[in-house]
């Protein structure tokens, strides 16, 4: 339990990316770009998340994990809008 | 206030996703897709429910509930795409090399 | 007409999941047809009715996929190239359902997702069996 499922969608988001930009070396296609480095940020905002509750009591990174995920999601909103047709 | 302006972003621009995947999935009838929209929405939609909450800092449990929700459907999803069900090798046994 | 025979669903899955065009789908039959015969980009233009460049992308395009084109020399030359039998069986069936077929395939393609969509999707799989 715990602090452990930001682990896992960590774990998770960097699968993603990793497929995705291997994807985007084979394919050359814009939206695995963008959405690999949404899913890369993601990852890092998860992990930023384990850190601050489980590792590092007296430091909040409440702003970065923010930062990095509203980032992240909104790479992905542009490569959707002008590689996705 | 920046933190609520960034949790207004990664709200929106998450539903935003997800609505974006939804039509993906109309449109090619991909699973994977469905999963990463419902992921996403809910995700966002999560993210809304701090507004609830005394200490947002800490994460609501619903945040977590959901982030776990997500990543196994994900995960699911992948997985399913690489060893579902349904016969997979109408190509035959390629070796894998291209050029 | 427009029946869906046993082997429409297979066929459906492999042009969704590998073919981009209609000029696409056609290069490779005519190269499936015409094997082992070599074409250079401006034969295959003028086949198609398509820019040499245009050609030269979709040959480039096939071939990248995986799927049984091969180019060769320089200036390149493409012919067919077998992967597998059961892919072979596979072109030629897709072969005979194109002839059948054509309108209801080139409708098909014409209204597939954006191919950055299925990339996507594609990105996903561990192996490349089916790129």
């Amino acid at each position: 339990m715990g602090p452990a499922v930001y682990i896992l969608s960590a774990l998770t988001f960097t699968a993603c990316a990793v497929l995705l930009l291997r994807g985007y070396l084979r394919m050359k296609q814009r939206l695995l770009l963008w959405s690999s480095l949404c899913f890369f940020g993601l990852a890092i905002s998860n992990l930023l998340l384990f850190l601050d509750l489980a590792m590092l009591p007296d430091v909040n990174l409440y702003i970065w994990r923010l930062a990095t995920a509203a980032v992240a999601v909104v790479l992905l909103l542009y490569g959707l809008i002008w590689e996705g047709e | 206030m920046i933190q609520g302006f960034l949790l207004g972003i990664i709200v929106a621009s998450s539903v935003m996703a997800g609505i974006f995947f939804l039509k993906f999935w109309k449109r090619t009838r991909d699973f994977l897709f469905l999963a990463f929209a419902i992921a996403f929405i809910i995700e966002g939609l999560s993210r809304a429910s701090v507004l609830l909450l005394a200490k947002p800092n800490e994460g609501s449990p619903w945040i977590y509930v959901v982030r776990l929700l997500a990543s196994l459907l994900i995960l699911f999803a992948i997985l399913k795409k690489n060893y579902g069900s349904k016969d997979q090798s109408s190509f035959g046994p390629v070796s894998g090399q291209t050029k | 007409m427009n029946e869906e025979t046993p082997y429409s669903k297979e066929v459906d899955e492999f042009i969704s999941e590998q073919i981009d065009t209609v000029p696409h789908l056609e290069a490779l039959l005519l190269l499936w047809n015409s094997r082992p015969k070599q074409w250079t980009v401006e034969e295959m233009a003028s086949a198609l009715y398509v820019s040499s460049s245009t050609a030269r992308n979709i040959l480039q395009g096939l071939a990248r996929r995986g799927l049984p084109v091969a180019g060769l020399g320089t200036p390149e030359n493409y012919r067919y190239e077998s992967i597998s039998r059961k892919q072979d069986s596979l072109i030629e069936t897709v072969d005979a359902a194109y002839r059948r077929n054509l309108v209801r395939i080139s409708r098909m393609i014409h209204s597939k997702a954006a191919p950055g969509i299925r990339d996507f999707a594609q990105a996903f799989r561990f192996t490349k069996d089916r790129e």
